[in-house]
């Protein structure tokens, strides 16, 4: 931190053509906040105005800034490769997604607030969630149609005394295929469709919630201390927030969230969805498998995750992979459409495997029949998969087809 | 695993892949960041799918099984080969006839000879039988995903173009032509 700071000084020294040691500016900077206890922005500060006097130096000239930057308020910013100066309260810091990136967050001031990034090769101090910087030398961004600014090796930050107000972060109900932007506080009234097993014990509960329009991730911590959503119950959600990780959307719950649960069920709405391609892959649990007479989920060795060691009842299914050469999709198929797709009915199956005294053998015979195969499915997307409604075997190729990309390449 | 997204399996024909002698350095930070190589029309590639004839299966392993297969599209031959670590996809090839129509997916390996030169090969992960149409399917998709790679390096949209002018000659001409032999034989 102090070494951060005093290099800031050095730098901008430097920039009015004045050279001072940093070991000169560090010493003093340390001086006055370890053994005098000052703050650090006032150390700074009287720090910068020993040099300044020291070597005849304006104050305004030290403090105006680089010529190009101008200051602005955060709504003004509608043009990307500005360079531009703010006043602004960090209002909430993110994990960063990339090594390359010291801090990332949302920044706001008077008149809204504005995504920022922090390069970690840019040495800047830590920004602390909460507090007022003077931000200067900063550039903007642009990223379809929504604007960040970034922070880099030249920008000055200086913390303020001041507390800088930002608009109410009022949240509003909103639908689930609105949600479209990272970091805004929102209301949903959503049903629980999906419970996942949490990965992290930070993780009090995570899986799908859903309404109308659509259905979201939901990740709620653990140190929230919220109550537990049951699979199935619809609830009003007040106060959560939205993230972004690889263009997926989810809403994290945390300890200013309320919820209520509502006495009507929200009906869960899912978009239908295409897939054409080659099956390439067919994973783990696919075929002739075993399910929990209580709770329905695949047993695991003979085993439920839940109820141990139970007497299975037989299905049918098959969690595929298609791939179109530039994307792929993982498909859930159900008993129905595994026997329509395979050719095989469970009854079969279940013979197949007595036959052979081993179930892995219905599995085989499904992959030989399907891999490499072109398919078309139809039906909703779930978080990963994709749940098959519908399963067509590619068409043949016509000579129509083979004329029109010859017409392209001769 | 969150943050995992499976390797898109590349449509490329024999020909180009014979033609590919670029194996991109891999990330030495992720210990399992892929092996990628880079094709002449700009794809980079880790995993692809092929449907072809088998022409020839030989057990070419010493203690244990090691196969290797020749398996031709209308460009040229791909060589895949199979072992112990393969268990599957060597059980189909023991047990395939020549000729079938095999679909396989699997993993692109670049080598270099000592005499300098550049193999490529095909390690499978699946390897099935499939029909005729499944055959002319893929030569139209190849095709057609082929044709896209040469136009995006063309009009200077493809991501890899630096890469492809650094290592390849940029003769795309050959590739066009290479395409539409391919499709002149499905007609």
């Amino acid at each position: 931190m102090i070494q951060e700071t005093s290099e800031q000084i050095r730098k901008r020294f430097l920039e009015l053509n004045v050279e001072i040691e940093s070991s000169e500016i560090e010493r003093r900077l340390r001086d006055l906040i370890e053994r005098f206890k000052v703050p650090a922005s006032e150390a700074e500060r009287s720090v910068v105005s020993y040099f300044l006097r020291e070597h005849n130096i304006k104050r305004e000239d030290y403090y105006s800034t680089i010529e190009g930057a101008s200051s602005t308020q955060i709504a003004d910013i509608n043009e990307s490769g500005q360079w531009v100066n703010l006043r602004a309260k960090v209002v909430q810091l993110w994990e960063s997604t990339s090594p390359t990136i010291a801090q990332v967050g949302l920044i706001g001031d008077e008149t809204g607030t504005i995504k920022f990034v922090k390069w970690a090769k840019s040495n800047l101090p830590t920004l602390v969630e909460g507090k007022s910087y003077s931000l200067e030398n900063m550039t903007t961004d642009e990223w379809q149609g929504r604007f960040s600014v970034k922070m880099n090796r030249t920008t000055r930050i200086s913390e303020l005394d001041e507390d800088i107000e930002t608009p109410d972060r009022e949240a509003h109900l909103v639908t689930i295929d609105s949600i479209d932007e990272s970091g805004q506080w929102i209301n949903l009234r959503a049903k629980v469709v999906q419970l996942w097993e949490s990965e992290h014990e930070s993780i009090d509960q995570v899986g799908l919630i859903g309404d109308e329009t659509g259905t979201i991730k939901f990740v709620k911590w653990a140190k929230s201390e919220l109550p537990a959503l049951v699979e199935g119950k619809s609830y009003s959600f007040e106060n959560l927030t939205t993230d972004e990780f690889d263009g997926r959307f989810s809403v994290k719950f945390s300890r200013n969230t309320s919820i209520e649960e509502l006495d009507e069920e929200i009906e869960v709405g899912f978009t239908a969805t295409e897939f054409a391609g080659a099956m390439v892959h067919i994973q783990e649990g696919s075929g002739l498998i075993r399910r929990c007479p209580i709770c329905n989920r695949a047993l695991m060795k003979g085993t439920c995750m839940e109820h141990g060691n139970v007497d299975g009842i037989h299905d049918l299914r098959i969690k595929a992979v298609l791939d179109n050469g530039s994307a792929v999709q993982e498909a859930l198929l159900n008993r129905e459409i595994t026997e329509s797709t395979s050719g095989i009915t469970l009854d079969e199956a279940k013979e197949m495997a007595v036959d052979a005294l081993d179930q892995s053998v219905v599995l085989d015979e499904m992959k030989k029949r399907l891999l490499g195969r072109y398919y078309t499915m139809t039906g909703r997307v779930l978080d990963r998969y994709l749940l098959v409604e519908s399963v067509l075997p590619m068409e043949a190729i016509t000579h129509s087809e083979i004329d029109a990309l010859l017409a392209e390449v001769t | 695993m969150a943050g995992f997204t499976r390797e898109v399996a590349y449509r490329i024909f024999a020909h180009e892949l014979k033609d590919t002698s670029v194996a991109l350095e891999r990330d030495l930070e992720n210990a399992y960041a892929p092996q990628y190589v880079l094709t002449p029309t700009g794809a980079k590639v880790n995993r692809v799918f092929i449907v072809g004839t088998l022409t020839e299966t030989e057990d070419i392993g010493t203690d244990t099984e090691y196969w290797r297969a020749r398996i031709s599209d209308p460009t040229g031959t791909f060589f895949v080969y199979a072992g112990q670590y393969q268990p599957d996809a060597t059980r189909v090839l023991a047990e395939a006839s020549v000729p079938e129509f095999l679909a396989v997916v699997g993993k692109v390996g670049v080598y270099t000879t000592e005499d300098g030169n550049v193999i490529t090969s095909i390690r499978p992960e699946t390897i099935s039988v499939v029909d005729a149409p499944t055959r002319d399917r893929w030569v139209l998709e190849t095709a057609r995903q082929t044709i896209d790679r040469i136009k995006r390096l063309e009009d200077g949209s493809s991501e890899n173009l630096a890469m492809v002018e650094e290592h390849y000659s940029l003769d795309l001409e050959q590739y066009r032509q290479m395409v539409a032999s391919a499709l002149e034989s499905m007609r």
